[in-house]
């Protein structure tokens, strides 16, 4: 065997053909197969979230009306939620990198996996079919709240079902990489030597897997409801619909930690490469994501303060939803004390990662002003909600995944993107981003209610500048994605290693070979983060 | 914690063989518990409130039994039953919760 | 491509032991799949308790306690193919495998008549003598249809699982050393028996 890892194929020259990548059982393929299809549904959510702001710059329906408005929000959230956020950054970089950081070559199941990403075609053809089949998309909201979920003549059924294969797929997805996880780590590298990104996606895995299965009765409940009149929520015979809303948020409520546990891990990655010193706090932040998947567990009643449940319920759900900032401010205060006195190497993917502590920051505190019994009562259903969820969503999740696109773009494909773009592009997403949705916060504790295609005029000031901010996070967006195309089609290669990481990815050569280690990786000795020339202390 | 407390490898490589004899007795076992709970239902009913817990009490010694000796929980690594033990912890949580809802509307 | 460098933890190599832990893992959101409808029982019933009891009685006791014999028994040749094929006689866990798929379809053929007969008195949903009932009665046979219903597809997809182990072991693919699928359809059909085994007292003995 020769010695150069350079003359090997890397995984993208191995096969060539459309039948070599959706048929393919390695796990980088797949990753990026997930890749192509999660970022095609974000720009289509994308574009349904523009078009409701557009509808939204003056009150009155002047672009779409009441109906058509609710089918968009309802795929605005479907494509969104089950489409782009929950896969995204398990499926495409725990896919793509986890086996890679654990030194092994693949996933538990490969074939398990490429069936996950089948379902997950499917279970978009079904999302996608209301738009042709049946009285049109579902105008239920994405949480398709009995009773009117089974009175709606729109096509709830087949979003449903959607959303019951999307589950499907998670959990497979999940069960692959705990198994992974637990099976194949490279020999002496316990768990406590595994990346801080293993970790997040250990605990990811296990919501995916315990809490999926709750949202698939329930959302079969519904199936029957519609198909068969078994109508277990139907209040005329004494059925709950508010048990609905507690089995729904039963899964619901942990999802979002499916949504924002990797993108943690994805921050916990990029800080301690770009200061170029150990991660402070390794078992803390390993073990508060388990600790944030577990309280996450108890505290889904917070969604339906409004909702005719019992009050003492109420308060022990409100108590308890605060026990979960505290695992989660154990990792911000790690992250920013690794930083604290680090040799910071200012580059677009900390930027990123930065922008995401920022964004998450207002996202979880104005999540504990929801949290509060007492203030969720004034601000549930407006645009606060709106305005807290995407700030931890996509200021949250959305930005680690832009972050980790942009630190690992080298190591995907062996190119670079030009930083002087990216770092413009990151400016206009993050300057959109928050003209975006920090109105809606303020509209939220005036008054204005979601899902309606309409408001109060007293309200039209700060709707137009959220607006304004959409068409500047669009920019923001063409342009970073613009530029990440380009770089791929640049002739210069980048190195194995652009940012001096010493997690067992960068060991490998860029892109990957086949079978992603050509001879056995080494572990660096006292933890995945220890730098040699760090500052100690 | 330790590399091999949360792996499955900690065993040894044989794997235990169980007996003809000891699945035979237990499907006795859960048929007699079977036997047991129909005629508790059936004949007991005076019991009322009382027949729907021990009949839940009996199903679960079967499920015991069925998860223990015919799923070989026994003879698996610990981290096998801890998982159970969580997952049955979550569920009773779920359950918790509720009925302190539904109790107190 | 010469692939000239194995890991030692390669994901491409056999693993009886991923296969198991990833096994048990699918039956925990099996359970929990369950659990959700268990909840939904808990729930309704607690809130309509003389319904619920009033419509246990159109159930037939013994047609439940002959299924769950069965179940059990099918539960058991399937523990002991698994020690057939360990100690290397792939003839007798044929056999045995035979008998579970058996008694897996006379759990179906019992289960049809049940149906038959509930369909029969007009208990399925929207017939008329169904409208008639008290409102916590319909949902009881909601749950009743839903519950069995989905318990029915697990015996049938289990029966699927078992054939293809059959067809397996014949083709020598499954074998003393290497027999951890037939382990993981016994795990799964033990698990349709565990969840028959909650079902049974929930809905034939709560009077």
């Amino acid at each position: 065997m020769t010695d150069s890892s350079v003359s090997q194929p890397n995984f993208f020259e191995v096969k060539k053909g459309l039948f070599s990548w959706i048929f393919s059982l390695d796990h980088k393929r797949i990753g990026l197969l997930y890749l192509y299809s999660v970022g095609s549904f974000f720009l289509v959510g994308a574009a349904l979230g523009v078009l409701m702001r557009l509808e939204l710059f003056n009150p009155g329906a002047d672009l779409i009306e009441a109906k058509t408005y609710n089918q968009v929000f309802t795929l605005h959230g479907v494509i969104m939620i089950f489409l782009f956020i929950i896969p995204s950054i398990p499926a495409v970089f725990g896919n793509f990198f986890l086996p890679i950081m654990l030194g092994t070559d693949d996933v538990a199941f490969p074939r398990l996996n490429l069936l996950s990403w089948w379902l997950y075609v499917l279970g978009a053809l079904f999302a996608l079919s209301t738009l042709v089949f049946g009285d049109g998309p579902a105008d239920t909201g994405w949480t398709f709240y009995a009773p009117y979920s089974v009175k709606t003549g729109t096509n709830v059924s087949m979003s449903v079902l959607a959303a019951f294969i999307l589950g499907f797929s998670s959990i497979l997805t999940g069960l692959n990489f705990i198994v992974t996880i637990h099976r194949l780590r490279a020999p002496g590298m316990g768990f406590n030597q595994m990346p801080l990104f293993a970790w997040a996606l250990y605990a990811t895995s296990w919501i995916q897997l315990l809490a999926t299965p709750i949202i698939g009765i329930t959302l079969l409940m519904i199936v029957a409801e519609r198909m068969l009149g078994i109508g277990l929520f139907d209040p005329s015979i004494g059925g709950d619909p508010i048990l609905y809303q507690h089995l729904f948020w039963i899964y619901s409520h942990p999802a979002v930690y499916i949504m924002a546990l990797p993108a943690m891990g994805i921050v916990s990655e990029i800080i301690p490469t770009f200061a170029q010193r150990t991660i402070f706090g390794y078992k803390a932040i390993a073990y508060s994501s388990l600790a944030i998947a577990f309280v996450g567990y108890f505290v889904w009643g917070h969604h339906m303060f409004t909702s005719g449940m019992s009050g003492p319920a109420a308060y022990i759900f409100s108590i308890l939803t605060f026990f979960v900032a505290i695992p989660t401010s154990i990792k911000v205060f790690n992250w920013l004390a690794t930083m604290y006195k680090g040799s910071i190497n200012v580059q677009v993917p900390l930027l990123y990662a930065v922008a995401f502590i920022f964004n998450f920051l207002i996202g979880g505190l104005t999540g504990l002003v929801v949290g509060a019994l007492a203030a969720d009562v004034h601000l549930h259903d407006t645009y606060f909600v709106v305005g807290h969820f995407h700030y931890v969503m996509f200021g949250g999740t959305g930005f680690a995944f832009f972050g980790a696109l942009h630190y690992w773009y080298p190591k995907i494909w062996g190119k670079m993107y030009n930083k002087l773009i990216a770092n413009i592009a990151f400016a206009i997403l993050f300057i959109g981003f928050n003209t975006l949705y920090f109105p809606m916060l303020i509209l939220g504790i005036k008054g204005m209610p979601r899902r309606y295609y309409d408001y109060l005029p007293e309200f039209h000031t700060l709707n137009q500048i959220s607006t304004v901010g959409s068409w500047i996070l669009i920019i923001g967006l063409l342009l970073m994605i613009f530029n990440l195309f380009k770089g791929y089609f640049s002739k210069q290669k980048a190195p194995a290693n652009p940012w001096n990481g010493i997690t067992l990815e960068w060991q490998t050569q860029s892109p990957p070979t086949l079978y992603n280690f050509d001879k056995a990786p080494e572990l660096v000795e006292g933890g995945p983060y220890n730098y040699p020339n760090a500052m100690k202390g | 914690m330790s590399n091999n407390k949360l792996t499955t490898d900690h065993h040894d490589d044989a794997p235990h063989i169980t007996s003809y004899v000891e699945h035979f007795g237990t499907w006795i076992s859960l048929i007699l518990l079977t036997f047991m709970t129909v005629f508790i239902s059936v004949f007991g009913a005076d019991l009322n409130t009382l027949t729907v817990a021990t009949a839940l009490f009996i199903a679960s010694v079967k499920a015991l039994v069925v998860a223990y000796y015919f799923m070989h929980l026994k003879y698996d690594p610990k981290l096998y039953k801890i998982m159970m033990l969580v997952v049955m912890a979550l569920f009773m949580v779920f359950l918790i919760m509720l009925t302190i809802d539904y109790l107190t509307r | 491509m010469e692939h000239s460098f194995v890991l030692p933890n390669s994901g491409h190599t056999y693993d009886a032991k991923a296969s198991k832990l990833g096994m048990w893992l699918f039956l925990y959101t099996e359970l929990l799949l369950f659990g959700g409808l268990f909840i939904v029982y808990m729930v309704y019933r607690s809130l309509n308790p003389d319904a619920f009891l009033m419509a246990s009685l159109n159930l037939n006791v013994w047609m439940g306690t002959v299924n769950t014999v069965v179940l059990l028994t099918s539960s058991m040749t399937v523990a002991m193919s698994i020690t057939a094929i360990q100690l290397g006689n792939s003839k007798l866990s044929l056999k045995l495998l035979l008998i579970t798929v058996f008694a897996a379809v006379v759990f179906l053929v019992i289960k049809y008549f049940e149906w038959g007969a509930k369909i029969e008195h007009g208990l399925w949903p929207g017939m008329e003598h169904f409208g008639s009932l008290s409102h916590g009665e319909q949902l009881y046979f909601y749950l009743y249809f839903f519950m069995t219903g989905l318990h029915g597809l697990h015996v049938i997809v289990g029966m699927i699982f078992i054939v293809v182990v059959m067809n397996k072991i014949k083709k020598g693919s499954i074998n003393k050393d290497k027999n951890q699928l037939l382990e993981n359809s016994g795990l799964y059909w033990h698990l349709v028996d565990l969840i028959w085994i909650y079902l049974f007292p929930l809905f034939y003995l709560i009077h």
